[in-house]
């Protein structure tokens, strides 16, 4: 496998840096400007009616950027099979395009993806982005406005590298409220936990607990933003291989659902992620609780290294017959024989017994092992013993009491590794041979302990008596999750309903949002594409501004309804955004397009294809403000944004009076699907995949159409 | 059952004399002499008793004890012909309940009040709730061992004897807890104190009294320990064991269950105090490596229970450490006046920079001498390190950088020799880079050194614990100066009056360790390991410190001699929680293991002394006990198996029936 791209998020970053300085009131504070408002922005670049924007002197840069930033909209819509313009000419970067090197990558990666990872990919990124809004919207209510306004705030730069002490980031909320114009109370129309009033409340204490917990909001905020991900390119065990996201807060355990869910596998506890090194001629599988993109990261960048997803039964060999590891006497063959017959209850017991106590007992394991000697390709063979400490030996003319044992090695920093055909390349004795390294050796070195066992059984022995001393209960964890993944797996199998979405496995807090989105991914990616279709057959329809070349090809077949179109294509609340921000419109306006955005994710009843339009009473109150403000733009800038924006709602042209009709029409269907807010706060990202990436994706849509009709 | 006459023929009826002494059992004893028949039952005896006496007090705790039998009686309502009392009884009339010297886990002594009339069991129950130690069945009591002949009447030094004799537990319930301890420790200063010694640490012991002090030198002396036990389903009396007998309490059973620091301080503290002095005078063996942990989660333990940080819920959460500290850090700085002052410095990553020597190795250094350091500047920020030819050429190219994530430090430190020097291996691609920082002086040295230790887990010196860190490294210089090392004193050890600060390494480890190394090459590995267990709170470093010590192979198995059926010369038979070991005694290699899991019965034959099993598959195992009576073999088995049936959802009742019945027996007393 090959770690194809950092997506550091270097996506938001690019969108700060397009957004700052359009905040021409506050230029000077702008970098930290970019801090918090970071996930408040993005969901209206990501709505890509950027050119709308009143743009300040910089203006050539942010187009620039833009026109990237469309390129790559333009490749991952491409690879989805829709047929659009050729992309965009790349610009010459700039030097603040450091930034965007993740995004270059990503748009390498990309492209070597195929269509339904990129499916998922997108579910990804849209379920992260929808999250990261509700988050906002949360903090914002509870942030009190108050703020004392610090000035001179230099924040070092956003390369990656500089992952921020937190005393970085503590600096930034502070910051957050002087910068934003409007956050106040508006939040509350969507929440119904109003915020303990603001401000005024006359206990200093209130106001020091607000001050905290906001800051603490923030701190959340900065560490999501600061989320590492990997495109990841996984082995079947068909051939066959498939590229998934992996954030850096995955374990093996959340990838490897992940993967069940894509590939429809049992689902049983063998399955494992399974690192190898081609050059070091090593492999091993990940413990289900490490984590990924850390063990990743180890990896150096031209790495031969794969990663592969397949059925490893020595997992957890040790929980299916601990007997073979605990009760082994060495040479008694008696014993062999009483072990095999071990009954499902004895094994139970003597799994408690090693594993629940106080402290887990590691297997009494000694013997006769031949170790490699330094740099050199003879095997000297020694008497090793394994504690929970580590690996000992005895040394010549010693005895093999505690007292004489000498330390071999401890697993604090090694992990253990199958050596794969070392009688070939180290002339080791047999081919049974396991391997300690430090996880960031990457050649081959003096370090890295080669050890040769006489047979199969020893190697497996050894290899998971490590592992329990290194691992300890949590081994344990992991097999017991592994079992309730699995026998989840197989109710599903039963009831004929794998599809269905599953309840979320029990994964760590913030994981669970991820997971489900890709557990949501076949649906979701399918009402994709055809809201899709739809779009471009209406763009088609109602103004043939610019058929593109594939644009008739293209599955035009779709036979839905009008209101589905209609349904996946939430008018953008992002103008009501823009105004705000540019023009400091009305209070009230940007967080009620928080609120709509905010309301995609929703809960699992926007199951149904087409999610009801959540935006469009918004619109109703909304919209209106935003034009007037923007007629003064589109002089300054090259696309005439309110004309395309108006074409792409349905009926008429003139963009206040259409919305009138349609927000008219749709009441009901608010009313049918009123947003559950509170619990939407409880649990930010689950079902976020669902019902967002529609919207996402036609408004993706309409932004490359308008980008078009630009260049046209 | 004839009644007796006088000469006189006084009596018709069938009265006769019975004499009771009045105490305990003492030849002196005064006593009285009561006319009684064979149907007197025992309470209008004592009744009796208590009429002549005359004197006012207290009886209720006294009951007869019949010297001949070995043998209480206890049941009043029944009749001296029950009995079969004659008038040759000797009888005492004593206190049930009667002071012992417990000399507890931890070596201190206390007395205290047990029940000599109970069931040992039932004893241990007792004395338990009263130093609230949870789980009785744990434990139990040993006969002190035989005082060696002193051979040049050395003067024990006075110790203190903690005394418990006068508080008195009411009510069957659990204590409750006042003022953090169990309600009856808080009647005296004196109780208070006692509960102090309870649940708190020891300190670290005279490293010449730990040399003194016998040690096992083969398995054979570690079965001497299990001879001395006592039995559980007798009382302390029918033991022979006399009121004011020193006896030891210890664990007896290596199945800990529900060990909890919350509900458990002196439980946690005892059994750690055991554990500790299992390894100090080598009970159970250990590694060098495994010893320097010990030595220095004792060290942690010590140094937090000296400096009075025991109170628990003051220890922060360590969930929200980071993100608590930083936002109470903030709070506490937005509070101020000077906004900028404080962005500044929290914006800041604190950095480090300064001209160091540095060495620089990729394959194994052979010889380390002063001439490999090289002048450097070096900067570290975050958990980087770069170094460049000099301060000028700083804001270029490093001559290298270095990320010390995940890497090991290593102090190589010598505090009489000046050397103060960082090793760091520095995990890379290639393999591990190691490289030498050698710094001036101590203070240097120790912000660097904390740095690096930061940097190795991932974290910068913004980190909160950048400064205890720092003070954490000189404090334990200062040790070195004092400690075993710079005085000049080689490798012999100083004195008891090592101060409270600088602690002597030599009371840390097992006497073996302190004949191979000296005490200056001794702290350095301490310190070494204890930077991987500075963060844990006192019970948690207890806690670790039970865990490590149950890791050993060699954990919780209790050594007797036996002799199995059919074989011709002695042998080990290793108890433990799960298993038998049959264990060859001379060499030490474990022969066999049966596991209780497999056991289907096993029995005793009192007469011959043998102890007989049967395991599935028709596996028959006898043996005769030779170093311990087979009533401890039994009592340890049939104990295991109790303990083995405790359930979570049970609490803390305790199934004495059950105990007993597993324990108990029917050897004829």
């Amino acid at each position: 496998m090959d770690v194809q791209a950092e997506v550091n998020l270097p996506l938001h970053k690019l969108f700060f840096l397009t957004y700052l300085p359009i905040d021409g009131p506050f230029g000077g504070k702008k970098e930290m400007g970019q801090l918090s408002p970071r996930t408040r922005l993005l969901l209206d670049c990501l709505f890509l009616d950027f050119f709308l924007f009143q743009m300040g002197e910089s203006n050539e840069d942010i187009d620039q950027m833009f026109s990237n930033l469309l390129g790559e909209m333009d490749l991952l819509t491409q690879s989805l099979g829709v047929d659009i313009l050729p992309p965009p000419d790349p610009k010459p970067p700039r030097a603040e395009f450091n930034y965007s090197v993740g995004f270059k990558d990503l748009n390498e990666s990309l492209n070597a993806l195929e269509d339904q990872d990129l499916d998922a990919l997108m579910a990804d990124l849209v379920a992260d982005i929808s999250e990261a809004e509700q988050r906002t919207i949360q903090a914002q209510k509870e942030s009190p406005q108050k703020q004392p306004p610090s000035a001179s705030l230099c924040v070092p730069s956003f390369s990656d590298t500089a992952s921020l002490g937190y005393g970085a980031n503590v600096a930034a909320p502070s910051q957050y409220d002087d910068d934003l114009p409007p956050p106040p109370a508006d939040p509350m129309l969507d929440l119904p936990l109003p915020p303990p009033p603001p401000g005024p409340i006359s206990q200093e204490e209130e106001e020091a607990q607000a001050k905290a917990d906001k800051i603490k909001l923030a701190l959340e905020k900065l560490k999501e933003a600061k989320v590492k991900k990997l495109v990841v390119k996984i082995l079947m065990n068909d051939n066959s291989s498939k590229s998934l996201m992996v954030d850096e807060r995955q374990l093996a355990r959340d990838v490897l659902d992940n993967l069940f869910e894509k590939t429809h596998c049992d689902c049983n506890v063998d399955w494992c992620l399974y690192e190898i090194y081609p050059e070091l001629q090593i492999e091993r599988f990940f413990e289900d609780h490490e984590n990924v993109v850390e063990i990743l990261s180890d990896w150096t960048r031209d790495t031969e290294n794969k990663l592969l997803f397949l059925e490893k039964e020595e997992k957890y060999a040790v929980f299916k017959n601990p007997q073979n590891f605990y009760l082994d006497n060495k040479g008694k063959k008696e014993n062999k024989e009483t072990n095999e017959k071990m009954n499902a209850k004895n094994k139970e017991s003597l799994l408690e017994e090693s594993f629940c106590g106080t402290s887990v007992i590691v297997p009494e394991l000694e013997g006769a092992l031949y170790l490699k000697e330094d740099g050199k390709k003879s095997w000297k063979r020694r008497y090793f013993l394994l504690r929970a400490s580590g690996i000992y030996y005895v040394p010549k003319g010693k005895t093999k009491t505690s007292r004489d044992l000498a330390c071999f090695i401890q697993f604090e920093n090694v992990n253990i590794y199958y050596g794969i055909q070392c009688k070939m390349k180290y002339k080791a004795p047999t081919d049974y041979c396991f391997v300690l390294k430090h996880p960031q050796i990457q050649k081959e070195s003096q370090y890295i302990k080669y050890l040769c066992c006489d047979d199969a059984r020893a190697l497996s022995q050894w290899v998971t008596g490590i592992r329990i001393a290194k691992y300890g209960k949590t081994l344990y964890d992991n097999y017991q999750r592994a079992m309730a993944r699995a026998g989840l797996a197989s109710r599903w199998t039963n009831l004929g309903t794998i599809n269905a979405v599953p309840p979320a496995p029990p994964s760590t807090g913030v994981k669970t949002g991820t997971t489900q989105a890709n557990g949501q991914l076949p649906q979701a990616t399918q009402s994709m594409n055809t809201a899709l279709g739809e779009d471009w057959r209406q763009l088609e329809t109602t103004k043939d501004k610019k058929p593109g070349p594939g644009l008739g090809s293209h599955d035009p077949g779709a036979p839905r309804a009008q209101p589905l179109p209609k349904s996946s294509l939430p008018p953008p609340p992002p103008p009501v955004r823009r105004s705000s921000d540019v023009g400091g419109g009305s209070p009230g306006t940007p967080p009620k397009a928080k609120g709509a955005a905010a309301r995609f994710p929703a809960p699992p009843d926007d199951f149904l294809p087409p999610p009801p339009p959540p935006p469009p009473p918004l619109q109703d109150d909304e919209l209106p403000p935003p034009p007037p403000d923007f007629n003064d733009a589109p002089p300054d800038f090259v696309p005439p944004p309110p004309p395309s924006f108006a074409e792409d709602l349905p009926p008429p042209p003139p963009p206040p009076p259409a919305l009138a009709p349609e927000s008219v029409r749709t009441p009901p269907v608010v009313v049918k699907r009123p947003p559950p807010p509170p619990k939407r706060q409880e649990n930010p990202g689950p079902p976020g995949g669902g019902g967002g990436e529609q919207d996402f994706m036609s408004d993706l849509m309409k932004a490359l159409q308008k980008k078009r009709g630009n260049v046209s | 059952m004839a009644g007796m006459k006088t000469a006189t023929g006084d009596y018709i009826d069938s009265s006769w004399e019975l004499r009771v002494f009045i105490g305990e059992e003492d030849p002196e004893a005064e006593s009285l002499t009561l006319r009684v028949t064979g149907e007197s039952h025992i309470g209008g005896v004592l009744l009796k008793i208590v009429e002549e006496i005359k004197r006012k007090q207290d009886w209720s705790d006294h009951a007869i004890w019949w010297e001949q039998k070995r043998q209480w009686l206890l049941q009043t309502h029944w009749t001296l012909d029950k009995y079969g009392i004659l008038a040759d009884a000797r009888l005492f009339f004593g206190p049930q309940h009667r002071p012992v010297i417990l000399r507890l886990p931890n070596r201190r002594a206390l007395r205290l009040r047990a029940s000599f009339s109970q069931p040992l069991f039932q004893a241990m129950v007792a004395i338990c709730r009263l130093l609230s130690i949870r789980h009785p069945e744990e434990m139990s009591l040993l006969r002190a061992p035989e005082k060696e002949k002193k051979k040049k009447k050395e003067k024990e030094p006075e110790e203190e004897v903690y005394d418990l004799t006068k508080v008195v537990l009411v009510g069957g319930v659990a204590p409750a807890s006042f003022r953090g301890m169990p309600a009856h420790f808080s009647d005296s200063a004196q109780t208070e104190a006692c509960y102090h010694m309870l649940s708190r640490p020891q300190p670290p012991p005279d490293p010449l009294l730990l040399q003194r002090l016998p040690r096992p030198s083969s398995l054979l002396d570690k079965t001497q320990l299990h001879s001395r036990w006592l039995d559980s389903s007798r009382c302390l009396m029918q033991q022979g064991i006399k009121a004011g007998d020193t006896l030891w309490l210890r664990f007896k059973y290596y199945s800990f269950f529900d060990l909890d620091p919350k509900t458990d301080p002196v439980r946690l503290t005892q059994l750690y105090e055991q554990a500790r002095w299992d390894l100090l005078l080598e009970e159970i063996d250990c590694t060098e490596e495994e010893m320097m942990v010990f030595a220095a989660l004792q060290y942690h333990i010590n140094k937090l229970s000296q400096s009075g940080e025991v109170d628990e819920p003051a220890g922060t959460d360590s969930g929200l450490d980071d993100l608590d500290l930083a936002l109470s850090n903030l709070e506490v700085k937005l509070e101020g006046s000077a906004p900028t002052d404080m962005l500044d410095s929290l914006t800041t990553i604190p950095e480090l920079k300064d001209h160091l020597r540095i060495f620089r190795h990729t394959l194994r250094p052979r010889k380390l001498t002063l001439k490999g350091y090289r002048q450097h500047w070096v900067v570290f920020k975050e958990t980087t390190l770069s170094y460049y030819k000099s301060q000028d050429e700083a804001p270029g190219e490093p001559i290298q950088q270095l990320n010390l994530k995940g890497c090991e430090v290593v102090p190589d430190v010598n505090v009489s020799g000046q050397k103060f020097c960082i090793k760091l291996l520095v995990p890379s691609p290639e393999g591990m880079s190691e490289i030498y920082l050698r710094c001036q002086d101590e203070q240097q040295y120790a912000r660097w050194m904390a740095g690096c230790r930061l940097a190795s887990k991932g974290r910068t010196m913004a980190d909160s614990s950048y400064s205890s860190e720092v003070q954490a490294i000189l404090a334990f210089l200062s040790l070195q100066r004092t400690g075993g090392g710079g005085g000049g004193s080689g490798n012999h050890p100083q004195g008891p009056d090592a101060s409270a600060e600088g602690l002597n390494p030599y009371g840390l480890v097992a006497p073996r360790f302190q004949r191979k190394f000296k005490a200056k090459q001794l702290t350095p590995r301490i310190l070494e390991a204890h930077q991987n267990v500075a963060q844990l709170s006192l019970s948690e470093a207890q806690l670790r410190f039970i865990q490590a010590w149950q890791s050993l192979p060699d954990f919780g198995i209790s050594y007797v001699v036996v002799r199995f059926k059919g074989s011709r010369k002695d042998e080990i038979l290793g108890i433990a929680n799960n298993r038998l070991i049959r264990i060859d005694l001379s060499v030490g290699d474990v022969v066999k293991t049966w596991r209780f899991s497999n056991m289907r019965q096993w029995n005793v034959n009192w007469d011959i002394r043998q102890v007989a099993i049967e395991f599935d598959e028709h596996i028959n195992v006898a043996f005769s006990c030779v170093s311990a009576s087979c009533r401890i073999v039994h009592e340890y088995i049939g104990g295991y198996i109790f303990l083995s049936t405790r359930e979570r959802a049970r609490g803390e009742e305790l199934d004495e029936d059950l105990f007993l019945q597993l324990t108990g027996g029917h050897e004829a007393f």
